[in-house]
């Protein structure tokens, strides 16, 4: 992905609210040593520089831009992508909900009129053949069908930007039998309609499907389904915040997983991560937006 | 106690007299080969029902020695089925085991009012992974069982997953209710019932256990992930039964664990009269074979 987004040989402004922090401050500054990517660093700049010397990083390389508060520098950095001196919003240390209310604030804010917010991410695991992008764990915890095809069409642009053709979208549940207990499948068959129809576009999708038979060769062919995805996904969408979110944070932490995620539904890409998020990580993120500008 | 890994299951099962385990409708390969290889390994004794000239027919194509084994002949699935119950409500054996006969057929019989394996609990599902990357065994409950659990049902759910680790020789297992977030969010079910769980083991309404809940994955089995967060938890980082809040999201962290973390799985269902060995197609021969070792220990 890295190599990806330098061979794009453009630089991103990325503009951070509350910056003063370890993980943030040695990401973004990877981020610009690579060479894609410009950082402005909104909020208090005595502490930033403070941090930035304990740290070994050189401020100078970066625009400081004094700011009172953590909602203020949230304000800030929304407004500075408004105005187009930031192509990229990214959280520091500020509050996941202060810095959300100001992306999604109805006059000042990043949303595009109409829009479902939504996560993406895309994981790297070991024990998996390719990247494998997921939706939602963070953001919409029960999606409905507009809301599930918005999701399918933000995976789908991300992959393309990765330069995968047709992805295969796996719809997750916890059988690939249809049945009037699961609430959030009943949406799948008509969502595969739609991709069809060319109203989801240029994708292969199937569901549901449990994760063995979207990942699973072996387990399709044992279990004799016939399914266009036939465990080669590249995009797995679930019912549920509640079922993506361990999922990622299971093979985070048990399968060796490294994360890459934006948020989708503004104006400009906007990185937000939880604090507990490895430094390897936040780089990924902050490469990935750079991708997605 | 804890256990680390699943071969601990092994030194319970050693202290304890061979259990016997009836194999319902015995003519399938995959349950054969791990049943057979329990046996060859003295941890438990089978008893075969089902259509013996298929399973003779198994055996000899896949090379098993079955001389000496106890095998009863039944051709109709069902009445196997309900003769492997009988034999164990009537306490002539110690665990069920599922063969080529669907789940539903033989949860029927297991229910039956007559001649059943009732007990009042409710039933539930319950997996044990060991994982590399985890200081000891997680169980997990349910992924298989109960769609969507209610409160009543997640109390029932609890109740026999803390039996069962007791009976492993737990001490106050480390329960973690599961959310998407760690603040309870009205929105979000799952997250009032963990708070709901987390007060009435506080109150002594559900015992011999340490809940706390709601928890996100990361904070339920990482220390560094729940100090990040500033969580103050007995149970953050340290885990030892990790309650779902339901079927789907239970399916899908079972698989990945299964397929991205190569977790060894052991998996039994709880709240009848026996442990009962439940294995699906698409399990490993291994995960077979750790199930019945767990059904051995777990048995009375």
């Amino acid at each position: 992905m890295v190599e990806r987004v330098l061979s794009l040989h453009k630089k991103h402004r990325i503009a951070v609210a509350w910056a003063q922090d370890t993980h943030t401050l040695s990401a973004i500054h990877k981020a610009v040593n690579c060479g894609f990517a410009e950082a402005i660093l909104i909020g208090h700049s005595p502490e930033i520089k403070n941090v930035c010397r304990k740290t070994g990083i050189d401020h100078e390389l970066f625009s400081l831009v004094d700011s009172e508060d953590e909602a203020s520098s949230a304000s800030e950095a929304v407004r500075l992508a408004r105005i187009g001196d930031a192509d990229i919003v990214m959280k520091g240390l500020v509050g996941t909900d202060k810095f959300l209310k100001a992306v999604m604030d109805k006059n000042d804010g990043l949303m595009l009129p109409e829009a479902v917010l939504s996560y993406v991410c895309a994981l790297e695991i070991p024990a998996y053949h390719k990247l494998l992008f997921i939706t939602d764990p963070a953001v919409i915890p029960f999606p409905n069908l507009n809301q599930k095809i918005a999701m399918a069409d933000y995976a789908i642009e991300m992959t393309e930007r990765f330069g995968i053709n047709r992805p295969k979208i796996a719809l997750i549940g916890a059988s690939e039998k249809l049945s009037r207990h699961f609430k959030s499948s009943s949406d799948y068959p008509k969502m595969c309609k739609m991709s069809r129809d060319g109203r989801i576009r240029n994708c292969i999708m199937d569901g549901p499907l449990d994760i063995f038979l979207a990942c699973d060769k072996k387990s399709v062919e044992i279990k004799g389904i016939n399914t266009p995805v036939n465990g080669d996904s590249d995009i797995l969408l679930f019912p549920s915040l509640e079922s993506c979110n361990p999922f990622y944070k299971g093979l985070m932490l048990f399968a060796q997983g490294e994360l890459a995620g934006i948020i989708r539904g503004t104006s400009k890409p906007v990185v937000v991560m939880s604090r507990s998020e490895s430094e390897k990580s936040k780089f990924y993120c902050i490469a990935l937006s750079c991708l997605m500008a | 106690m804890v256990l680390k890994s699943m071969s601990d299951l092994k030194g319970i099962v050693a202290g304890k007299p061979r259990k016997k385990l009836v194999l319902a409708a015995a003519q399938d390969q995959h349950s054969l080969s791990a049943v057979l290889r329990a046996w060859k390994d003295e941890t438990i004794e089978p008893i075969l029902i089902g259509d013996k000239e298929i399973i003779q027919n198994i055996c000899a194509e896949n090379g098993y020695d079955i001389s000496g084994l106890r095998i009863i002949h039944e051709s109709s699935t069902e009445i196997a089925v309900e003769m492997a119950v009988k034999m164990l409500s009537t306490k002539q054996a110690d665990i069920l085991m599922k063969g080529k006969v669907g789940t539903s057929t033989l949860l029927k019989s297991v229910l039956n009012k007559e001649w059943g394996l009732r007990t009042g609990n409710l039933l539930s599902h319950i997996a044990l992974f060991e994982v590399d990357t985890y200081h000891k065994l997680i169980a997990v409950t349910d992924v298989a069982m109960n769609i969507a659990p209610n409160l009543k049902d997640k109390i029932a759910i609890v109740n026999n997953s803390v039996a069962l680790l007791l009976r492993l020789g737990y001490v106050m297992p480390k329960v973690a209710v599961l959310g998407a977030v760690e603040m309870v969010n009205e929105n979000m079910e799952a997250t009032l019932d963990a708070a709901l769980l987390s007060k009435m083991n506080q109150r002594d309404q559900i015992r011999d256990c340490i809940i706390d809940g709601p928890l996100a994955f990361d904070n339920a089995v990482s220390l560094e992930s729940a100090k990040f967060k500033g969580i103050k938890s007995e149970v953050a980082g340290d885990t030892d039964l990790l309650l779902m809040p339901d079927i789907e999201v239970g399916n899908v962290l079972y698989k990945s664990l299964v397929f991205f973390a190569k977790a060894k799985v052991a998996s039994i269902i709880l709240g009848a009269q026996v442990p009962i060995v439940l294995t699906s197609r698409s399990d490993s021969e291994q995960a077979k074979y750790d199930s019945i070792l767990l059904a051995a220990a777990a048995s009375k």
